[in-house]
């Protein structure tokens, strides 16, 4: 089995000049967690994630505490939101560099991928480089799993 | 003196300090290949064997900051940072100005007794927390922690590595620290505390939206291990009794430091592989492979000829040559890393004092140059570089700009109060 039998084929992407509010507006709309940016040629050039606009609401530093559990109350932090400025910014200013596999990449390698790069969607392309699909852990782990042999009862 | 091996070493550590500086490469890997090619040219050109470059290594400096680091490193994740803050900021009710103040009396003290950057390290995340909950800007809290954790921790012997250094290599004990150095740290250390409260005044007199949330925080559930954490408090107490008492009983510095690791070790007995990982093994290396390097500076005669050259300088009132380093030692330490600087000096100034000339004062022009220095760039200290990289990661990083608006005060008015202090106590010195 490859990627091409459990990916989503309904993928939604977008452009580099894709402002931050639209992007997420657009995660909200779908319940997605990745959108890959793609070229006029719909080939990707990025991907940005939940975490990356999440990121703008509570900064990274709580990764460098040793323990949040004591704080039950986040205080200001919960009032305030990104400002408009960061929001009509291009999602380009935020994306990471998209980890992509083939179609017919086998199912074991794109895990493999996912786990080294701590990946939850992958974007998938055609032997031509464009983008055709998107596949997350889910649909790779069940489609590994689905392989194992009935339990002998 | 043979002019090849003198001009060799020097081209080889001022090479190195530049990489270092430029930040083309680690420092830790520039000093090792520099170490390396020193021994190695060393031996080619006949004026550094390997048995001297083990000799140039002082052990009991890497002894004493491996020790502290092992103690640190049990400390970290029982949440005693953590719960120090949060009582911070209970105790502050809100007014970001107590807890500015409070913050920064917390990091003075702790660094006192701990390496700065292990203070910075464990009390800057917390403080980023704090901030966040309440409301305000981490960043005046930030700046301050790392500039008065570089001025205290020049008040002891173990405060800061180039104390470290200086206190091996002068045989000053942790008492002469005190008694030499902490008066004259907390002048400065109070002079730069409120020059800081100036120069934040208006970020500090912002009224805080999240004080509620803040109260509410509870500092008991901050321990995660409160028994840990009282164990290692006991051995670090006990390890500060000793270092009273060191020059009394003839143990050095490094021995107390390591036998305290070893108690604690025993007694909590850690997973000792994820301990390790936490150790700063890039410093110690940076430190063992100076002493290499600065070792074959010596023996090519580098220093001899410094020396030479400063004796003829001795018309100088030796006031005015105290006052003098510490303003050098402070410019240099502002644009390098300090421990190579004072790893070169210490030879220079053990040379002065063979040649006759009361080095004693000079000592202590080092420790204040190379320890206030640093607060001069973002670059000059690690401490620096770590809330600077930490702020990146909140809504108002720290810019170059920003640091020479508040931190090149702080190091000049810190340089400023010590050398006043120096001349008036020259004599006691």
């Amino acid at each position: 089995m490859n990627v091409k039998s459990c990916m989503k084929r309904n993928v939604v992407s977008v452009h580099a000049g894709t402002s931050i509010r639209e992007a997420a507006a657009l995660l909200v709309k779908m319940h997605v967690g990745t959108l890959p940016i793609v070229d006029d040629d719909e080939k990707p050039v990025g991907v940005i994630g939940m975490r990356d606009l999440l990121t703008l609401e509570l900064p990274d530093f709580v990764t460098f505490l040793a323990d949040v559990d004591f704080v039950h109350d986040f205080g200001a932090v919960e009032e305030t939101h990104p400002p408009a400025r960061t929001l009509n910014k291009a999602v380009k200013t935020l994306m990471k560099p998209a980890i992509i596999v083939k179609e017919d990449c086998g199912l074991l390698r794109a895990y493999a991928l996912m786990l080294q790069h701590n990946l939850h969607d992958m974007p998938v392309v055609d032997k031509d480089g464009k983008l055709v699909g998107i596949a997350s852990r889910v649909d790779i782990g069940a489609a590994i799993l689905s392989s194992w042999p009935r339990a002998e009862k | 003196m043979n002019f090849v091996p003198a001009i060799l070493s020097t081209f080889i550590f001022f090479g190195s300090l530049i990489l270092i500086f430029s930040e083309k490469l680690h420092r830790s890997i520039t000093a090792i290949a520099g170490a390396a090619l020193m021994v190695a040219l060393g031996g080619i050109f006949g004026f550094y064997t390997e048995e001297a470059a083990l000799e140039a290594i002082d052990f009991n400096t890497l002894g004493l900051l491996l020790g502290m680091m092992i103690l640190v490193a049990m400390l970290e994740p029982t949440g005693f940072f953590q719960y120090l803050a949060v009582l911070a900021a209970r105790s502050s009710k809100g007014s970001p100005m107590r807890l500015f103040i409070l913050l920064g009396v917390i990091t003075t003290f702790l660094s006192m007794f701990l390496d700065n950057v292990t203070t910075v390290v464990l009390i800057a995340p917390v403080t980023i927390l704090i901030c966040e909950i309440m409301g305000i800007s981490a960043l005046p809290f930030l700046v301050s922690e790392a500039l008065l954790s570089n001025t205290g921790g020049v008040a002891t012997l173990v405060g800061d590595p180039p104390n470290v250094l200086i206190g091996s290599a002068a045989g000053l004990s942790f008492n002469d620290f005190l008694i030499h150095s902490l008066p004259i740290v907390l002048a400065s250390w109070a002079g730069a505390l409120f020059l800081l409260r100036y120069l934040f005044r208006k970020e500090l007199s912002k009224r805080p939206r999240g004080v509620k949330a803040v109260m509410r925080l509870n500092p008991a559930e901050t321990l995660n291990e409160p028994l840990v954490a009282r164990r290692i408090l006991v051995v670090l107490g006990g390890a500060v009794l000793f270092f009273f008492v060191h020059h009394a009983l003839h143990i050095s510095p490094s021995l107390i430091a390591l036998s305290a690791a070893a108690v604690a070790l025993v007694w909590v007995q850690p997973d000792i592989h994820e301990l390790l990982r936490r150790i700063e093994w890039s410093v110690l290396i940076f430190f063992g492979a100076l002493f290499v390097m600065v070792g074959g500076l010596e023996h090519a005669g580098v220093m001899e000829a410094i020396v030479g050259l400063l004796e003829r300088a001795s018309g100088v009132p030796p006031v005015l040559f105290g006052v003098g380093l510490i303003w050098i030692v402070a410019a240099l330490s502002a644009v390098v890393d300090n421990v190579p600087i004072t790893i070169a000096l210490i030879p220079v100034i053990r040379g002065l004092g063979e040649s006759g000339m009361n080095v004693a004062p000079l000592w202590w022009a080092l420790a204040f140059g190379a320890g206030f220095g640093g607060s001069g760039t973002i670059i000059g200290s690690t401490a620096n570089i770590i809330v600077t990289t930490l702020s990146e990661k909140t809504r108002t990083p720290i810019t170059s700009k920003i640091w020479n608006r508040r931190g090149l005060p702080v190091m000049l008015i810190t340089c400023a109060i010590a050398s006043i202090l120096y001349t008036i106590v020259y004599d006691w010195f």
